[in-house]
């Protein structure tokens, strides 16, 4: 066999094996690629803003001036409109126009007041943070594909922020969102993602309150109950 | 073009291009999905490309390498849905899908454009910003690695 029978040979074996898969489709429509890219812009286009704003102002006075105890910039059904004020927020919950809840977290803090703001979203929600995980709550049974309907993530990296978009109507019926952390060499410990549960594991490096931290952001789906998830 | 039309028609091809060089549905997906959304991004500069699939598939297989590294996302799933070979679905050897991902980056990359994509030699040079010449030496190495992982047929001739 010369050099051409032989790439013919290859050629035609891994064609056979591309043409196996034609009922294999890119399902994502093209709506979704839009609006992952035009996110993505936005994104880009605040990061740069937020440099400026640290250079000319200064990170720790800007903080406390505009967000004193690491509260929400924006409530609950309020998209994020001034961009100076959510970026310097603990956390950010923005209902999107179609009914996407956009969570923006930078630091560690007041997962309550997370919590009840999803709540009030529509989203049962169990957060925690760095608490003690909620023994009420008890993992809900997933698969991969379930966890991408329901929220897409996004870390920027070295930015220490992750993003959520969660998709509240194609949360199960009975299920609920857990949003917890874990510091240190723990965001690495996959068997304690095991015990846990099925999980989304999140690992940008998150400033845990004012101290620079290492800190994973967890994601799962528990059973929706009242003490769990307030539903 | 417009991106919608050149989503359009080349998705599909993209998507199992990739798959069979990751051998993950759910990964290859991903990374697609990732690919275009670039595209899209950048798309005044992709459309003027000589193939935009080919920087499509390119940028998949790239992002690929620090998918998991840069964007430190992991999923625990058990046992639950794991994920399903590429092999699985074509009925194709897995030796020959093996081989092909145990490829050298660049090796591979000849071959998805070469054999995958069917772009020719001068082409595939372009776009990869190498010599004509280096895309045959690299094509030689991968095909005969290649070669010896395709089993022989079931009913091949043998000789006395």
């Amino acid at each position: 066999m010369n050099a051409n029978d032989t790439v013919a040979a290859v050629r035609d074996s891994l064609t056979t094996a591309k043409d196996s898969l034609a009922g294999l489709h890119m399902n994502t429509p093209l709506d979704a690629i839009a609006r992952n890219g035009r996110a993505r812009r936005r994104w880009h286009r605040l990061a740069g803003l937020t440099g400026a704003m640290a250079v000319m102002a200064g990170t720790a006075l800007a903080a406390s001036a505009l967000a004193p105890s690491g509260h929400p910039a924006s409530q609950s059904g309020h998209p994020v409109s001034h961009p100076r004020t959510a970026q310097l927020a603990a956390w950010t919950v923005a209902k999107q126009a179609n009914g996407d809840i956009k969570v923006t977290i930078r630091q560690l803090s007041d997962p309550s007041g997370l919590q009840s703001t999803l709540r009030a979203d529509g989203v049962p929600a169990s957060v925690t943070f760095l608490a003690q995980h909620d023994p009420s709550c008890r993992p809900y049974p997933m698969t991969q594909g379930v966890f991408k309907s329901i929220y897409q993530a996004q870390n920027a990296a070295g930015s220490g922020t992750t993003v959520l978009i969660i998709h509240p109507t194609a949360l199960p019926s009975g299920a609920g969102v857990q949003i917890g952390a874990a510091v240190g060499q723990q965001a690495g410990d996959r068997g304690l993602q095991q015990v846990d549960g099925n999980q989304t594991i999140h690992r940008p490096v998150h400033r845990v309150a004012a101290r620079a931290r290492s800190a994973s952001i967890r994601v799962g789906l528990v059973y929706a109950s009242q003490q769990c998830t307030g539903s | 073009m417009e991106f919608a039309e050149f989503y359009e028609s080349t998705r599909d091809d993209c998507l199992r291009i990739v798959l069979l060089n990751v051998g993950d549905r759910h990964l290859a997906h991903d990374l697609v999905a990732e690919a275009y959304t670039r595209a899209w991004m950048s798309w005044r500069k992709v459309r003027e490309l000589e193939v935009p699939r080919a920087w499509v598939v390119r940028t998949a297989l790239n992002t690929h390498v620090s998918w998991w590294r840069r964007r430190r996302h992991e999923v625990v799933l058990g046992n639950h849905d794991a994920a399903m070979p590429a092999e699985q679905a074509t009925g194709v050897s897995g030796d020959l899908l093996a081989a092909l991902r145990r490829l050298p980056a660049r090796q591979r990359e000849v071959v998805t454009l070469r054999l995958l994509l069917d772009l020719d030699t001068e082409t595939t040079a372009r776009v990869l910003g190498i010599a004509p010449g280096t895309v045959g030496a690299h094509l030689h190495k991968a095909v005969a690695t290649l070669r010896a992982a395709i089993p022989p047929h079931d009913g091949q001739e043998i000789s006395k």
